[in-house]
């Protein structure tokens, strides 16, 4: 990959591994001269993998606060994402100003090349454990939500209602199951390689075999269970089952006994943001607590805002086995990942 | 008797003829757009990791079962569609062109809203009726049969679904070519058979059938190529079936690590197969084709169907309502009801997805926009250039004017997301950086569109008699001028129509868009093929409603137009 | 001097000659017929002379002015010409009245001077009530009127005529070839008319011109082309006629296969292969031996048809050739019945090519 000679797209991000070290910058809080100077460029462009509709709630939380300043949500699948700023930057088009995925490994990537600026909101300086931000600031966990398992409780009885990743082999479940895929997915990838590091591939190629509906992003399968149009999902996020249950869905999360791989989606400012101070502004928004209840709240995303209070029925996140991955050894499988996804469920 | 002899009228005076300059500016235009994707395709293909020469690509398209596969699954696919295309389309159109079938006025009318819906919305309808568990028709038939859940008709995520899905929407294709023919068919040749004692069966059998076949073969043809080469439907109904048809496989090759080289080597196979269609198509409509079938112009043989009467328009109904009217329903039941799989009740029925496309999706006013602005600058700039390109060819009044000809036509062959590629290799670095801004659209747009333009003002032309023109010349017309009040006149209605063609085809466009869209650059297509990624059928339907909605308005002002409205041309030979 | 102008004019498609070194002369005023079968070249040779082909070699002036030449051609709009088409070519969006006038609006006449003299041409051509219909609600001949007023009415200095009485039916044709010379003769336009048709070209022409091939075989008059053809072309394309081939025998005679032909008219070939062209109707058939004379051969009857004004006989003679000849009505000789023909010599015509 790295002497792929391509004046096009994506390549042109691994032909300048610039070496980005650097001290944290300094924390900053919106003061009146960045709302004015963000003001003045009267709109941000957000990059997203977010749900589309908590994203846009974000963003009119935002528009709210600072009349005047437009927000414009760009949502895609953390790969398509991550494909198009790629294809945009290699073509020196600087639409972002914000970019947000859920895939950590993009964040290695883009600040190994130099697109990201140094920002600390002081949220995260104060409140952000070390795992969750970039040691030299340049970017931060805007979220965190886990891929679970799921189902339907109108067509799956909680008693019968798979308890294990190792339950979903089961030949009930042949033709029942819908999942994400990790070629579209960052969730799914960092899932995937949670899962088979943990279970090994026999599990996916067993999984592979029951028929599973394939769908692209880790926002589909609750939406397949809320249709009943699968009633267990294999993988997906948690956020929407939460969203989907709290709005009167018979859907219900299932905590896997093997753990539940959790997936950080941090967010950074980029340095040649078109609306640099909009951008900036946005940015430290993002990680108030307001903003964070919010994504809590309507998105049903995990925090790491120690002020943010889970809404009631939902599991907190110490209660429940967690699976970490470290992105650097994500970023090197992802070839495997997928050819061997696409060995065991075809696409 | 007494006209002035005296020659007192003026010579005209003399202007600059622009035929030449117009020709050579034509020619690189349409080379460009022809020639520098598929140079860059050629390029990349051969263009190994560390930037040599080598073959590389080619070689692990050979050896790669993960790329084989899916061109054998897409070709499978495509001959199945074209094959069950013809088998819906051929009877549709017989009962369309030549019997006494009740309501065929209205038929035509539903066939051409089928070729206006966009295939991907067609697709996404289809998955709202025929999902095997939440699927309204799975439903239904669960709910009169009182089966257990998960007992289903119809799985629309299948490969026969896919087929299905796909011929819903080729089908028009084969439907007009056969209908044409069978408008065309001598009335004579059929009552020469009736004369010799053939009835009516064994004159369709014998005479009217094998006279149509060769339109039913292009037809055939064409509904093969539109699959083999569509992009959305696939992606919408393969995908989650578990497997990949070419068109998928080269847009998943531009996701992470994205391998361009690989996709450009993956596409070319593609430009091969469909340059063999065409080739054969136009074998075969060139060797006994419709348009040689000629003969006396009569009123068409009608047939009476006498006691078949019912039964055929129980068929043409079935075959409507599954192509068209279902889709339809289906996409307005899931605008206005909560959940798809909820029946539309009151206490379901809400305007959450409406308002939320019109007011809180921020995406929605910039690719309505785009969408609007890019389909009326393609059609405008497409039929522009196909007019003057099919008048140059058409009156042969430059040398070598026939390679234009050539050049207009050969995108027809290069497949949608082969084009994608192409231009986006193109067109992502300098000299000509257009990616990422709606141009790289228009060119994308302009190529794909300029083939069928270009035949539809072709064929314009060739009924317009050259002396027509000539005779506006000799009498002191410049050719522009002649080309303007003589020709422009007579070729208004076909013009009119070939701009509709151009800005519906933009419309439906995704299989190059889908690699060529950005942020900036979002077209209504995209965000419905976005929105279906996520799940969001209510906001789909809204906004596929909403694209039919503005493209019907459109089509029918552009004909209803005062300004376009012309005088009667009833002779036009 | 001649007004319009063909020198060693030529026209080629690739290999393909279709105009062949023609060179023509055509006096100002004149009505020129360039006649020929389909594929002669002549409506080519007109096309190059409207402008809409351009020539491969020689040219074209008119008045003197070069207008054709293969480095440079003046475009057809500014070469003050009118052109009838085979088609009529009106233009089917225009009613009768706009088809006339349009050549004079393009020249930027006033309004009120359009109406006039269009009106005026109508009423020359009986078209004054059909001035508001439509070209597809006109009768052929209808259409032929408007398409000649179209024409007329912007004043030409050169008229050309393409096959223009074609698609009509043959009542109205020869009706309106008289037309077409009447108007001729009212307004004098130096005239170019191809067709295919030899009485259309009698009944118009000053001038005949046939094409053969690509290349002019004869011009002259009516009666000098009929009567004096200077080649076997032009002998069997105007009139009926039998060419006789033989050999040269002596001065003025032909050794045809036996029979000795003494020719009164024409030049022979310089070679010792020639032929000799003699009318049908020239042909004299007795039933008796011949007292005296020359050119006698004797024959028998092998068909005769009646048709009304003539008996038409096809004749095998003694020498095995078979002749074609016309006798009066009344002169009936059955089939296979012995007869004599005789060739008078000053109707045989010695053919040079």
């Amino acid at each position: 990959m790295k002497h792929f000679v391509l004046a096009a797209a994506a390549a042109v991000m691994w032909l300048a591994p610039h070496a980005v070290q650097a001290a944290p910058p300094a924390p900053y809080e919106p003061d009146q001269a960045l709302v004015e100077a963000a003001k003045k460029e009267a709109k941000v462009v957000w990059y997203t993998s977010t749900d589309v509709q908590v994203s846009e709630k974000m963003a009119k939380a935002f528009e709210a606060k600072y009349p005047g300043i437009d927000v414009q949500v760009e949502r895609s699948g953390a790969e398509r994402v991550y494909q198009r700023i790629n294809q945009e930057y290699g073509s020196k088009i600087y639409n972002a100003d914000v970019i947000e995925t859920s895939d950590a490994v993009h964040f290695l990537v883009f600040k190994r090349e130099g697109i990201l600026a140094q920002a600390l909101p002081s949220d995260v300086a104060k409140s952000w454990p070390a795992e969750a931000k970039d040691p030299d600031g340049f970017y931060a966990a805007y979220r965190a939500h886990l891929s679970v398992i799921g189902y339907n409780t109108k067509q799956v009885k909680a008693e019968d209602a798979p308890k294990s990743h190792a339950d979903l082999l089961l030949p009930k479940w042949k033709n029942r199951m819908v999942k994400a895929h990790p070629g579209y997915s960052g969730t799914v990838l960092t899932g995937t390689a949670a899962l088979s590091k943990l279970l090994g591939w026999e599990y996916f190629e067993k999984l592979g075999q029951q028929k599973v509906m394939q769908v692209q992003s880790s926002t589909e399968p609750p939406k397949k269970l809320a249709q009943g149009e699968r009633s267990i999902m294999a993988d997906g996020n948690e956020y929407n089952l939460f969203l989907l249950r709290e709005t009167g869905v018979p859907i219900e999360v299932v905590y896997a006994q093997e753990g539940s791989p959790i997936a950080i989606g941090h967010a950074g400012l980029l340095k040649n943001a078109a609306h640099p101070n909009a951008g900036k502004l946005f940015y430290a928004f993002m990680y108030t607590q307001e903003a964070q209840q919010l994504a809590s709240d309507v998105g049903g995303l995990r925090s790491f805002h120690p002020g943010v209070k889970e809404k009631e029925g939902r599991v907190p996140l110490s209660k429940i086995k967690v699976l970490f991955t470290d992105p650097a050894e994500v970023e090197k499988q992802i070839e495997t990942i997928k050819k061997k996804y696409e060995e065991y469920f075809g696409t | 008797m007494t006209v002035a002899i005296e020659r007192t009228l003026p010579v005209r005076r003399f202007a600059f003829d622009w035929s030449k300059p117009v020709f050579i500016s034509l020619v690189l235009v349409l080379g460009g757009l022809v020639l520098l994707p598929l140079f860059w395709l050629a390029y990349y293909s051969v263009l190994a990791k560390d930037g040599s020469l080598s073959l590389e690509n080619f070689r692990a398209l050979v050896t790669d079962p993960t790329l084989r596969k899916p061109y054998a699954i897409a070709m499978g696919m495509a001959l199945a569609t074209g094959a069950l295309s013809c088998l819906i389309a051929t009877p549709l159109a017989w009962l369309t062109a030549r019997t006494d079938l009740p309501g065929r006025g209205v038929v035509r009318a539903f066939v051409t809203a089928s070729f206006v819906t966009p295939p991907f919305l067609g697709a996404i309808a289809w998955e709202i009726l025929a999902a095997p568990n939440s699927g309204i028709l799975n439903e239904i038939y669960r709910w009169a049969f009182g089966l257990e859940q998960y007992e289903y008709l119809f799985d629309i995520y299948t490969f026969e679904g896919l087929v299905f899905a796909l011929s819903c929407y080729t089908f028009p294709y084969v439907f007009t070519l056969v209908a044409n023919a069978l408008d065309r068919v001598p009335t004579d040749l059929e009552e020469a058979s009736a004369m010799l004692g053939g009835g009516v069966w064994t004159t369709l059998r014998k005479v009217t059938l094998p006279l149509v076949l060769p339109a039913m073969l292009a037809g055939g043809l064409v509904a093969i190529l539109q699959a083999l080469t569509m992009f959305g439907t696939p992606a919408i109904l393969a995908l989650p079936a578990g497997f990949h048809v070419i068109t998928t496989k080269i847009w998943s090759l531009f996701q992470y690590p994205p391998k361009p080289g690989l996709a450009a080597a993956s596409a070319l196979p593609l430009l091969l197969i469909t340059v063999f269609l065409i080739w054969a198509q136009a074998k075969i409509i060139g060797r006994r084709g419709y348009t040689t079938v000629g003969g006396k112009s009569g009123a068409a043989r009608i047939t009476p169907l006498g006691r078949y009467r019912w039964a055929a328009v129980a068929f043409v109904t079935v075959v409507l309502s599954i192509t068209v009217i279902m889709p339809y329903l289906a996409l307005l039941k899931t605008a206005v009801t909560r959940t798809v799989s909820e029946p539309l009740t009151w206490s379901s029925f809400t305007l959450h997805h409406v308002n939320f496309v019109l007011f809180e999706f921020s995406a929605t006013r910039l690719a309505l926009q785009n969408t609007l602005v890019l389909g009326v600058m393609t059609a405008t700039a497409g039929t522009a250039i196909a007019l003057l390109v099919s008048y140059l060819v058409a009156r042969r009044s430059v040398a070598g004017a026939s390679l234009l000809g050539y050049l207009a036509t050969a995108p027809v062959a290069i497949p949608g997301i082969v084009l994608g590629v192409g231009l986006f290799l193109s067109y992502s670095s300098p000299p000509f950086m257009l990616y990422g801004t709606i141009w790289i659209l228009f060119i994308a747009f302009l190529t794909i569109e300029m083939p069928a333009g270009y035949q539809q003002l072709s064929s314009a032309f060739k009924s317009i008699h050259p002396e027509l023109e000539e005779a506006s010349r000799i009498l002191g017309a410049t050719r522009m001028m002649a080309l303007r009040q003589i020709t422009a006149p007579l070729l208004r209605t076909s013009v009119v129509a070939t701009w509709c063609f151009v800005f519906i085809g933009t419309i439906r466009e995704l299989s190059a868009t889908i690699l060529l869209t950005t942020a900036e650059t979002k077209l209504v297509s995209v965000i419905i093929y976005d929105l279906n990624e996520s799940g969001d059928l209510g906001a789909i339907s809204v906004l596929g409603l909403l694209l039919l909605g503005v493209s019907f308005a459109i089509v029918l002002l552009a004909n209803r137009l005062p300004v376009l409205g012309g005088r009667r041309i009833t002779a036009l030979r | 001097m001649a007004f319009v102008e063909l020198s060693q004019l030529s026209k080629s498609y690739g290999k393909l000659t279709v105009v062949d070194r023609v060179s023509l002369s055509i006096e100002k005023g004149a009505l020129v017929c360039l006649l020929g079968p389909s594929g002669c070249g002549k409506t080519t040779t007109l096309r190059l002379v409207a402008g809409f082909v351009d020539p491969t070699g020689g040219e074209i002036r008119v008045g003197g002015r070069v207008l054709s030449a293969p480095d440079v051609t003046t475009p057809p709009e500014r070469r003050n010409m009118s052109m009838i088409f085979q088609s009529y070519a009106l233009w089917p969006h225009m009613t009768v009245f706009e088809n006339v006038a349009y050549g004079l609006s393009i020249r930027g006449l006033s309004k009120a001077d359009i109406k006039t003299r269009v009106d005026n041409i109508l009423s020359v051509a009986k078209l004054s009530p059909l001035a508001e219909r439509y070209p597809s609600e006109l009768s052929g001949g209808q259409q032929q009127r408007v398409s000649l007023a179209r024409a007329l009415v912007v004043e030409p200095e050169t008229l050309l005529l393409d096959e223009p009485l074609s698609n009509l039916d043959a009542n109205l044709r020869e009706e309106m070839r008289f037309e077409i010379r009447r108007l001729h003769d009212q307004y004098r336009y130096t005239t170019i008319y191809v067709t295919h048709d030899q009485a259309e070209a009698m009944t118009t022409a000053d001038v005949i011109v046939v094409m053969n091939q690509g290349r002019i075989e004869q011009a002259g008059s009516a009666e000098d082309i009929y009567k004096r053809p200077r080649s076997e072309f032009v002998a069997r394309f105007i009139g009926g006629t039998n060419i006789l081939k033989g050999r040269r025998s002596g001065d003025q005679a032909v050794d045809w296969g036996g029979i000795k032909l003494t020719c009164g008219d024409g030049e022979f070939a310089a070679a010792d292969e020639t032929a000799v062209s003699i009318r049908h109707h020239d042909i004299r058939i007795a039933t008796n031996a011949p007292v005296d004379g020359l050119n006698w051969a004797p024959g028998a009857v092998s068909r005769q048809v009646f048709l009304g004004s003539h008996r038409d006989y096809l004749i095998d003679l003694s020498n095995g050739e078979t002749v074609r000849a016309v006798a009066p009505p009344d002169v009936a000789i059955p089939k296979g019945q012995p007869v004599w023909l005789q060739f008078p010599p000053e109707h045989c015509r010695a053919l040079a090519q």
